[in-house]
């Protein structure tokens, strides 16, 4: 995929150019409405809901942002998804690489089994799993706490790791670890010292795929955490909707900074989110 | 032979512990969902406990309820309109991003923030866009001159629904494109070369090369892209919350609602199970060909 591209005919350069204006107008089109969310977080509150709509902010302002950065619930719901998206991700993390390394170093009976697990995993509604879990959660007194949610979200990530996961720790040849054993290494410390290591590209891209599912994550923490002051971002869209009414800039500028952290991840790392998904192609 | 044991052991070791995991978080659940379903547990008998066992009780009274027929036509509906849209344009993404150009590498990995974003976020800003007066969807069409007055999207059933499934495709393509486009790159440059050579013009080559040499990959993306979006929630949720009278909602929140707006907590179980099966099915293809594909 790495190789330069050169065109040395001119028309295999027109052509080029031609290709690249259409990719552009895609783009452009295609993101527009990522440019909206923005265009309206800046925007007056007499612009945002006025009869005529503007493609640009006419008066740009940056008080949607400082309204909502002022806001004590918001900084609250800002923890709240900040905390249960790392735990969500920690908890995933210890049981996914773990059981993706026992999966692909370890021939063991009934394997096919395990993994037909993890993937019908991969079909269950959350739907399906609310009403059974949050019973549950009431009765372990888990509800408006950030476990239950990150408990669940988990169960999605889970299995997404041990399905990318697997592959990568295949392919690393087994003279790596034997030869950590000969220098003394016991089984779990030529796991983290050696095999991680040597998986860094997958370990980043399932690291961030579990945090993003875990600060995506809407159904879960809104059914288990009834409180508001324990909901996350997601989860409190429709109060701030309430609260501002039709202050669209507000409750854009709401969504612009959920959706911040997506952006940065993505501009960083998108190598490895890309990789992640085609591999593991699933997303839950 | 004792090294053998040992082994396996260390293997068992790395992997119980999720697998234990995912037994008690979704096993548990399960076993406890159909349970639920076949009894007549809500908010008053769940207090006291009196709940008893009524067969296929709530599954009867469902099939029976205009609701939720309606419900289950509108997940159909939702489905098979998304998965028509979201394929054919993310398949069309794919051709024209695998072509060898500049920027083909960087502006189809930027297409892709649209699936990582926040459902939510994503049904938020269909909301607004959508807004009958101040929304930028009837602005645009007015402009262009294929409205004469403002469309009344989210207040108005059908209109409605196209609107969930055109934010649903804006997620779904780059989900589309990305699988469609590792199956593209895998055809080797050579097979094309002697199709050209043999005469083949840019549709035969589409045809009887690209077609059958992807189609594993549209048979994935076709079967994962049916159960993601079956099995949809948050976009509904937050956009319409399954109105105008029910013609946005589908089984994932409708299911939701009987549970935790009625406290119908059998019955929502029980729908439930309804979307779970469906989704078993189309799995159940799905799992055998991975199977195929990992021998």
């Amino acid at each position: 995929m790495k190789e330069k591209i050169r065109f040395q005919s001119p028309k295999e350069r027109r052509k080029n150019i031609i290709l690249c204006l259409i990719a552009l107008a895609l783009a452009i089109a295609f993101l527009f409405p990522l440019y909206w969310i923005l265009c309206m977080s800046f925007k007056t509150d007499s612009e945002s809901f006025g009869k005529i709509v503007t493609y640009y902010p006419h008066n740009f302002t940056v008080q949607p942002w400082i309204d909502n950065f002022k806001d004590k619930d918001f900084i609250a719901s800002l923890k709240n998804s900040t905390c249960i998206a790392l735990l969500s991700m920690c908890i995933s993390m210890v049981l996914g690489v773990t059981a993706a390394y026992g999966m692909g170093r370890y021939k063991v009976p009934g394997s096919k089994g395990f993994m037909l697990s993890f993937l019908v995993t991969q079909m269950l509604p959350a739907s399906l799993m609310l009403t059974p879990m949050y019973l549950i959660f009431s009765k372990l007194h888990l509800l408006g706490t950030y476990i239950g949610p990150a408990l669940a979200i988990a169960s999605g990530s889970v299995p997404f790791i041990v399905v990318t996961l697997r592959p990568y720790f295949k392919n690393v040849p087994t003279a790596l670890d034997d030869a950590a054993r000969i220098d003394g290494c016991n089984v779990l410390q030529s796991f983290v010292r050696i095999m991680i290591p040597a998986i860094k590209t997958g370990i980043i891209t399932v690291l961030v795929i579990s945090f993003l599912n875990g600060w995506n994550d809407l159904a879960y923490s809104m059914t288990f955490n009834v409180k508001p002051e324990m909901r996350p971002l997601t989860a409190n869209i429709y109060r701030f909707q309430n609260k501002y009414g039709t202050r669209w800039n507000c409750i854009m500028a709401y969504g612009a900074i959920l959706v911040l952290p997506v952006i940065i991840l993505f501009v960083f790392l998108q190598k490895y989110i890309v990789s992640g998904m085609t591999a593991g192609a699933v997303k839950e | 032979m004792k090294n053998a044991t040992r082994r396996k052991l260390e293997g068992y070791m790395f992997i119980l512990p999720a697998f234990i995991y995912i037994l008690v978080i979704l096993g548990y659940p399960l076993i406890y969902n159909i349970v639920l379903s076949l009894r007549n547990v809500n908010v008053k008998t769940f207090a006291s406990g009196a709940d008893v066992f009524v067969g296929l009780e709530n599954f009867k009274t469902l099939f029976a309820d205009p609701t939720f027929r309606k419900v289950f036509k509108n997940t159909l509906v939702f489905t098979f309109g998304c998965l028509f849209f979201q394929f054919t344009i993310g398949f069309i993404f794919a051709l024209f991003f695998s072509q060898k150009f500049t920027l083909a590498g960087p502006i189809r990995g930027l297409v892709l923030v649209a699936y990582m974003m926040p459902m939510s976020v994503t049904a938020l800003l269909g909301k607004n866009m959508f807004d009958v007066s101040s929304g930028v969807i009837n602005d645009l069409l007015m402009k262009l001159h294929l409205i004469q007055q403002p469309v009344e999207w989210l207040l108005k059933g059908n209109t409605a629904m196209g609107a969930v499934i055109f934010m649903n495709c804006w997620v779904g393509i780059p989900f589309n494109m990305l699988l469609l486009t590792s199956g593209l790159t895998g055809i080797s440059t050579d097979i094309y070369e002697s199709a050209e050579v043999d005469g083949a013009n840019k549709w035969e080559k589409f045809i009887y090369i690209t077609l059958p040499l992807v189609r594993p990959a549209i048979v994935a993306v076709l079967m994962l892209g049916f159960i993601y979006t079956f099995k949809a929630f948050d976009l509904q949720f937050v956009m319409t919350s399954g109105g105008p009278l029910n013609a946005t909602d589908v089984l994932g929140t409708y299911a939701y609602q009987l549970s935790f707006t009625q406290y119908e907590f059998s019955k929502g179980s029980a729908a439930a199970i309804i979307l779970f099966c469906c989704l078993f099915i189309v799995g159940l293809f799905y799992l055998r060909m991975i199977a195929k594909e990992d021998d």
